[in-house]
């Protein structure tokens, strides 16, 4: 199977190689594909990094740097679903996450060359820039209030981000599940609100009727439980 | 990790000037990797950091780092773009997307690289945005921002069977050089380099062109704005970065502008003007 048939459906976030069964982890693949797999062997994967993903998108940089235009169609069929959910979060109208997306893919062309894989995954790199823009525009679109008013409306179905049915990305969404789990309420909601209500911590303050010292600290000590849970070093 | 740092918690200041002024940078790590700073905090930080000592850096970047890791694997939020999208980004894409020999190539030769600014103007607004989309449904020759980029380059992408992208075949940049009544005006940029404007007021259009004038700042894009004769608010015509500095620029419209400027702005731009202008054309005859 090539990634560009994944990419149209979706991210092909499955195809982790395992780094606890090292070597072999490119070979299981296709076991992770099927559904009845057996669990045992998808959920060595569920905390590893999508190293092979990663492996893809890097290469397609490079491509794009040097002005590979199917390195470029390949990256965006295989992440454009992401930047343009996650700007439909952030920002809620539909124009605005369609420039967003429009915007940071001519960034990635433009950017490619200054990716540096020593500085994180390429999805990390682009989420980055994706979520920079999207908050960008809505600080400047709407006002506060309006980005609380419309964050409610759009947490509804937070734990259902993952719309994929296939076993990779659900073990890998299952974990996240597990490790939100692992932070206090307030924590989550803290680092909820910053990230897909674009709000700054003292607005996160304001909103939570909290001292700014606390939501600061909420925040860190959020991520780093998130962080250390997920196993990213 | 770090947790005896970590256990520190609760006595983060009140702003992030206190906090780095107590050397607490690298706890901002987070916050910083999760844009829940102001603009002005995130410069702020950055300043601290690209003077702090070399443990302190590193220690913040790698949170930083990992920070980001998480979140991309934590939100992960999927919906399907339009699917015109991504004929639209192409679409935008600066000339410097090499020129191919697609199955169309050949009526398009010889076209001078044009605009490579990315027609985003006004990109802020929701307004702006249904306008574009009324525009996009109406004639696409009714832009009045720049007028986009790639004009003339016949795009093959080969391997999704997308085929050739034609841009806008009447490459404005030509159409302007072209006309009978071309006034040229020169003017200096602040910072160093000059603009040059060719005016054509047949075609109701101006060509831009920057020559050795540096890449803006760091996080700052150039703004070019068309400034109307009756005194209304200036009109942004499009964002230049670096790329887009050495390509000439087609602004249209400007039967009714007074003047052309041109600011620093944030990257993504402003709704108005930062002044001063680092230059200013005259337009009028």
């Amino acid at each position: 199977m090539t990634l560009l048939e994944a990419g149209t459906r979706q991210n092909s976030r499955s195809r982790h190689g395992s780094a606890k069964n090292s070597p072999p982890g490119d070979l299981c693949l296709k076991v992770m594909e099927t559904p009845n797999a057996p669990n045992s062997e998808g959920s060595a994967a569920v905390t590893d990094p999508p190293a092979d993903l990663s492996k893809r998108l890097s290469a397609l940089l490079d491509g794009i740097a040097r002005g590979d235009q199917a390195a470029f169609a390949e990256f965006y069929q295989l992440t454009s679903r992401r930047v343009y959910g996650m700007a439909r979060r952030v920002l809620i109208d539909p124009e605005l996450s369609e420039d967003t997306t429009q915007e940071v893919f001519l960034q990635v062309w433009q950017n490619a060359a200054k990716f540096d894989p020593q500085a994180g995954s390429p999805l990390s790199w682009l989420m980055t820039i994706s979520h920079r823009r999207a908050v960008d525009k809505v600080r400047s679109a709407q006002s506060s209030t309006d980005r609380e008013a419309r964050y409610g409306a759009s947490t509804q179905d937070i734990d259902h981000d993952t719309v994929s049915d296939e076993v990779g990305s659900r073990l890998e969404a299952e974990a996240v599940v597990r490790c939100l789990g692992t932070l206090t309420e307030t924590q989550q909601e803290s680092v909820r609100l910053a990230y897909y209500g674009g709000l700054t911590y003292r607005e996160v303050a304001e909103r939570l009727n909290a001292a700014v010292p606390t939501i600061k600290s909420r925040i860190r000590d959020g991520l780093i439980r998130l962080k250390t849970c997920l196993g990213v070093s | 990790m770090d947790e005896g740092r970590n256990g520190r918690s609760g006595s983060f200041g009140d702003t992030v000037a206190m906090d780095l002024a107590a050397g607490r940078a690298v706890d901002l790590a987070e916050l910083y990797a999760l844009d829940a700073v102001t603009g002005q905090e995130r410069d702020a930080i950055d300043l601290y950091i690209s003077t702090a000592p070399e443990a302190e850096r590193l220690a913040f970047l790698a949170r930083v780092r990992q920070s980001r890791e998480t979140l991309a694997r934590t939100f992960r939020a999927e919906e399907e773009p339009p699917s015109d999208l991504f004929d639209r980004i192409v679409a935008q894409l600066p000339a410097q997307f090499p020129k191919q020999d697609g199955p169309d190539a050949g009526s398009t030769a010889a076209a001078a690289p044009t605009a490579a600014v990315d027609g985003l103007a006004g990109r802020d607004e929701l307004a702006q945005a249904r306008k574009r989309r009324e525009e996009r449904r109406g004639s696409s020759g009714t832009r009045r921002w720049l007028v986009g980029v790639a004009a003339a380059a016949a795009i093959a992408l080969g391997g999704v069977g997308v085929g050739a992208y034609m841009a806008d075949q009447n490459d404005p940049v030509n159409q302007v050089a072209r006309a009978s009544d071309l006034r040229e005006a020169s003017v200096n940029v602040a910072g160093g380099g000059k603009a040059t404007v060719l005016i054509s007021e047949s075609k109701d259009s101006a060509v831009v062109k920057m020559s050795g004038v540096p890449a803006p700042p760091a996080g700052k894009v150039y703004q070019m704005w068309l400034i109307p004769k009756d005194g209304s608010a200036p009109v942004s015509q499009g964002l230049m970065d670096e790329q887009a500095l050495s390509k000439p620029a087609v602004v249209q419209g400007i039967h009714s502008a007074a003047a052309l400027g041109i600011t620093v702005e944030p990257a993504g731009g402003s709704k108005a003007p930062t002044l001063p202008t680092v230059a200013a054309a005259p337009l009028g005859a």
